[in-house]
């Protein structure tokens, strides 16, 4: 500890604590512009100097360290006229054109100007100018450095949080140019977090510019609706177009960073295609009818279903809705067939639950980064949810500590990682099984009685380690890390729920570190944003609220469509989960729901499952409501209502309890708010949370609020996880490759399809195989290929990734002009492909 | 005592020759031989204020043509009953003096009290209140100006000094009512 004086005022803080750091704690303002807490320090601006006493010089604070006894002035003449020439230097060459300047209004270096500048400046000479016109760097930045202040904030944010390292200073002194290599376009994340970081408007956002200014938004707190990292973002409208999606420094997990999604793939809100009214079929077309008749409609086929009748309820509704949609089937329609995903199996979700111990309450992935040891595995996570990517590197920059990436794929986070292992595709669980024989090996007492070890401890090393097709060194390297000194933490993927057969080898690990006495925090790694929500709420065909035992367990999407072809299936209400794109084998999703008496689908769009329904109701997107999302390491974040639902459509949760009410009036609770608290009261995870810190900024940026971390419930032990296992469609010559599927960087399910802005950043489908792949094949990055299953071929963009596992083709479940879906056969296992040169 | 007196005769005198009813009455002829005040508006004669005057708002254009407004919304921002409204929009065609320009300028003149802070605010000298005070309608679809019409040069030019009155002309048409001023033929104001 260190006590220091600062303006006369004694404080004690920690050593190293920086005299910016202290004399904010100690309530005196210091302007920055090149300081960011997060990033490392260059102390380039010179805009924090402070006056030392017995020092003749001023000196940044925001990289020098407290000494014990130091004596520090922040407001002296000296300091404030220092602050003036500053800021008259920055300007002698600034364009100064705030009026066409699109941070006009929320700019740092007119607030500082304002605050601490000369209001006249001397120098009279002309400006230097970079260039004459703005220039569009990417298809979501445009760039103005005549307007830069040379705080090298983007260069840090894009290099050390975003990990793409494509900014750097062309240039020196005044000339010095914060650009992309030779200012060529970007090929980059598209992330805009440079845009973000930037105090004056440097670096723009393309889709805003000329738009509007910042006094004329209205905007509200919410969260990212995309991947289930639950980034906190602002949305703000003007005239009822959302034109900005923004974070703020210091609020929430991700504090001022988003990924491409999050930032521009608010668009679809806006979009001409919503749907606005009520459809009901007539005579095989869906004709715009009213509420009441749309509703009258469903009642009736919901009385004439009985209780063959099944719901599936998409992962990105709110929790209020979700309770209420699961309360709708199991209290008033008496069914318990009711599931939230059409990917995975019922069974895989309860296995990875039980594995990841998501029953145990929230997990931060702060504390999980504390560990000395982390292992990700079963994820891209660079692309499956980018902002989880950013916390891993930053954090494993700044720290000793073991990091190790176990994927198939190469991925932008492997140069942060002290061990790479690159495995067969599907081939978490050997891999795994692998890492937990070799432990075994050398704790054998100790772990004798760990449930599960049976399965492994008669197997050959080799054998495990040949299955995951990584060499035996590398298994012993992570099995080394994993139990060496200190803690562990693991990122678990969705890579797990879709190769069900991986997830004992995950419980296994994990049941074998704790039992040697390690901390374990595992982080479950999914790509729908309230996913964990809607567990949580009980939308599961095996367990209820809380994951709580039900008392008859129902079906889940599969065994619905299954029941659905069979004829057993009568009704099916689908709330904005598009099946027939998600569902592995469309053709046969496409049979089911035709085989199906009544379908009602409510969604934003006229997705390709909506137009199937009988009865298609309008449904609202996260800016129209009000609610709770539960993101994947358990936190609840509120979302707040920015407009209203376009035209006729209503929100969700009115239009699930309108359902509800046509059987009986007093269903309910009868809004967003009376539905929170009957959560609170009947599921005890949710009782305590705290929603209060959502939307406020954090003291010194401390992002990790452990209050909204969900509680433990401890109910797992009613779930079901047998029958696990993965299958491939057998290896053949003819078809080389393992398909594997997930999301790309700047998508998320089908939902950011709609976002103008997003399919603006990668307009058709890409397929990706490594480079050693595509060069033994003949094949060049870019290159249009044809991938050909045995059911399905389709035409697509090559693009190859040196580092990568061979044998595996990795398509985007994203894109609509190649399904990937359309290469599975219900059955028959992950499909294999080929790809030749179209 | 005897100053007093002497105040007394002159009283009498004046009483005896109507001096104050002389006086008032002198007034009241001086000002059927001095010529007419009123102004014969709208048929003949305008007044033409003088260049301080806040009246209509109008959009100014550089010696090019080109749109001074850069849509920067300082206007709306420093009105007090916040009346402007402007929408910017990108546009390098060469409209404007920048690349920014105004997608909708519109004033709503009801809510305008005239006290010119938009004028002051604007960084280009875009916006200024001009010299046309002629804004009542019978419907109130003309209190929203919008930029297009704002654009056009309105009759009294900024460089014209102004303070005069000047001979007019009266059109009633099914267009509307006018009045024609001719600043050539301008005389000072008669009071
Ligand atoms: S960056 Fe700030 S100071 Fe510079 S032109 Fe833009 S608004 Fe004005
Ligand atoms: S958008 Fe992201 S990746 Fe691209 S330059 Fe900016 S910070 Fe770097
Ligand atoms: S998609 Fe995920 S990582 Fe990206 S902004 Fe949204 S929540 Fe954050
Ligand atoms: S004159 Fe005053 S009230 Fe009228 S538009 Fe201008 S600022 Fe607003
Ligand atoms: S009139 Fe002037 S102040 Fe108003 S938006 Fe245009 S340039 Fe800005
Ligand atoms: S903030 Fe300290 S030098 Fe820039």
């Amino acid at each position: 500890m260190s006590t220091v004086k600062i303006n006369g005022k004694e404080v004690t803080v920690k050593d190293g604590t920086l005299i910016l750091d202290a004399a904010r704690d100690a309530g005196f303002e210091i302007p920055t512009f090149c300081y960011q807490a997060d990033l490392m320090g260059v102390g380039s601006c010179r805009m924090c100097l402070v006056e030392i006493e017995g020092q003749k010089k001023l000196q940044p604070s925001c990289i020098t360290p407290v000494l014990h006894g130091m004596s520090i002035h922040t407001e002296t003449p000296t300091v404030m006229s220092a602050r003036a020439s500053m800021l008259e230097f920055l300007l002698a060459n600034h364009a100064l054109d705030c009026p066409v300047c699109d941070k006009g209004g929320e700019c740092e270096l007119q607030d500082m100007v304002y605050k601490y500048g000369p209001h006249k400046g001397r120098h009279a000479e002309p400006k230097f100018k970079f260039q004459e016109k703005d220039y569009v760097l990417s298809p979501v930045i445009i760039k103005n450095s005549n307007r830069c202040v040379q705080c090298m904030k983007c260069v840090r944010v894009c290099g050390e949080v975003v990990g793409a390292n494509v900014l750097g200073a062309l240039g020196r002194g005044d000339h010095q140019e914060e650009t992309s290599f030779l200012r060529s376009f970007l090929d980059c994340d598209q992330d805009g977090n440079c845009i973000e970081v930037c105090p004056v408007g440097c670096f723009m956002r393309l889709p805003y510019r000329y738009k509007t200014r910042p006094w004329d938004l209205k905007g509200k707190d919410t969260v990212c609706p995309y991947c289930a990292t639950g980034c906190r973002m602002v949305i703000e409208e003007r005239d009822g177009i959302v034109i900005r999606a923004k974070a703020q420094l210091g609020v929430g997990l991700n504090s001022e960073t988003l990924c491409a999604r999050g930032r521009f793939g608010f668009d679809f809100i806006n979009s001409p295609e919503r749907l606005t009214k009520p459809l009901v079929k007539r005579f095989g077309t869906l004709e715009p009818a009213s509420w009441e008749e749309a509703l009258g409609v469903i009642k009736d086929n919901f009385i004439a279903a009985g209780k063959n009748i099944g719901g599936i309820a998409s992962a990105r509704l709110t929790d209020e809705e979700l309770y209420l949609f699961q309360k709708l089937f199991r209290s008033m329609l008496g069914s318990p067939n009711i599931d939230s995903s059409a990917r995975w199996a019922p069974e895989a979700v309860e296995g990875f639950i039980k594995a990841t111990g998501m029953d145990e309450g929230g997990a931060s992935a702060f504390d999980c980064m504390e560990s000395d040891t982390v292992l990700i595995t079963g994820t891209h996570l660079s692309d499956e949810n980018p902002v989880t990517d950013y916390i891993v590197r930053r954090i494993s920059a700044g720290r000793a500590m073991n990091l190790v990436i176990a994927s198939p794929r190469a991925m932008k986070l492997d140069s942060s990682a002290s061990q790479i292992v690159r495995h067969n595709a599907a081939a978490e669980g050997h891999l795994l099984d692998a890492v937990t024989l070799s432990v075994y090996g050398g704790n054998v007492d100790k772990l004798r009685d760990v449930p599960g070890i049976n399965r492994i401890k008669d197997a050959r090393q080799d054998d495990l380690a040949g299955k995951a097709g990584c060499s035996a060194d590398d298994i012993k390297a992570i099995a080394r890390k994993l139990t060496g000194e200190g803690s562990v933490g693991l990122f678990a993927g969705t890579e797990f729920l879709r190769y069900p057969g991986s997830i004992p080898g995950l419980a296994l690990l994990k049941n074998a570190l704790k039992a040697l006495g390690k901390k374990v925090t595992i982080i479950p790694v999914l790509d729908r944003a309230n996913q964990r929500g809607a567990w949580e709420m009980g939308v599961h065909p095996g367990f209820g609220p809380g994951y709580s035992p039900v008392k008859e367990r129902g079906m889940g999407c599969a065994d619905m469509l299954e029941a659905a072809s069979s004829g057993e299936l009568q009704a099916l209400y689908v709330v904005q989960s598009d099946i027939v794109a998600m569902h592995p084998d469309e053709n046969f999703v496409r049979g089911a729901l035709s085989g199906l008496k009544f379908l009602v689908v409510q969604d934003c769009f006229m997705s390709e499952t909506a137009r199937l329904a009988n009865v298609v109701l309008p449904a609202s997107s996260f800016a129209e409501k009000d609610g709770i999302l539960t993101n994947q390491e358990g936190r609840a974040q509120i979302i707040r209502k920015l407009l209203p639902p376009p035209v006729k459509a209503k929100r969700d949760i009115d239009i699930i309890r309108a359902v509800g009410e046509t059987f009986d009036r007093s269903f309910g609770p009868k809004n967003p708010v009376l539905v929170l608290d009957e959560i609170r009261k009947e599921v005890g995870m949710y009782g305590e949370v705290s929603l209060a810190f959502n939307n406020k900024r954090n003291v010194d940026n401390k992002l990790d609020l452990k209050e909204a971390l969900v509680k433990p419930a401890g109910l797992a032990e009613g779930l079901n996880a047998s029958g696990l296992e993965t299958k491939l469609e057998p290896k053949t010559d003819e078809h080389p490759f393992l398909l594997a599927t997930g999301n790309h960087l700047f998508h998320s399910g089908r939902l950011s399809r709609k976002s103008p802005t997003l399919i603006g950043l990668l307009k058709n489908a890409i397929v990706e195989i490594s480079a050693e792949d595509a060069s033994a094949l003949g094949l060049m990055n870019g290159d249009k290929v044809r991938i050909k299953g045995r059911y399905y071929e389709a035409y697509a963009t090559l693009h190859t990734r040196s580092g990568s596992k061979g044998g595996v083709a990795f398509i985007a479940e994203n894109y609509d002009d190649v399904p990937v879906n359309r290469f599975f056969r219900r059955g028959e296992g992950v499909p294999r492909v080929s790809i030749t040169k179209a | 005592m005897s100053g007093k007196e002497r105040l007394n005769i002159f009283e009498l005198i004046k009483k005896v020759v109507f001096t104050d009813f002389v006086k008032g009455l002198s007034i009241t002829l001086g000002y059927n031989v001095r010529g007419s005040m009123t102004l014969k508006y709208p048929d003949q004669e305008k007044w033409i204020p003088y260049k301080r005057f806040r009246g209509l708002h109008t959009l100014n254009r550089d010696e090019n043509g080109r749109e001074l407004c850069v849509a920067c919304e300082l206007c709306s921002k420093a009105c007090p009953t916040q009346c402007i409204t402007v929408i910017p929009m990108e546009d390098d065609t060469g409209r404007g003096i920048s690349d920014r320009v105004a997608k909708v300028w519109k004033v709503d003149l009801v809510r305008c009290l005239f006290c010119g802070y938009c004028e002051d605010a604007c960084p280009t000298r875009a916006v200024r209140l001009g010299r046309d005070y002629e804004l009542a309608c019978s419907d109130s679809s003309c209190n929203l100006k919008q930029r297009e019409e704002l654009l056009v040069p309105q009759s009294v030019p900024e460089s014209f000094e102004g303070g005069v009155v000047a001979a007019s002309t009266f059109e009633a048409s099914p267009a509307g009512l006018r009045v024609k001023a001719d600043l050539t033929k301008t005389k000072k104001r008669p009071w």
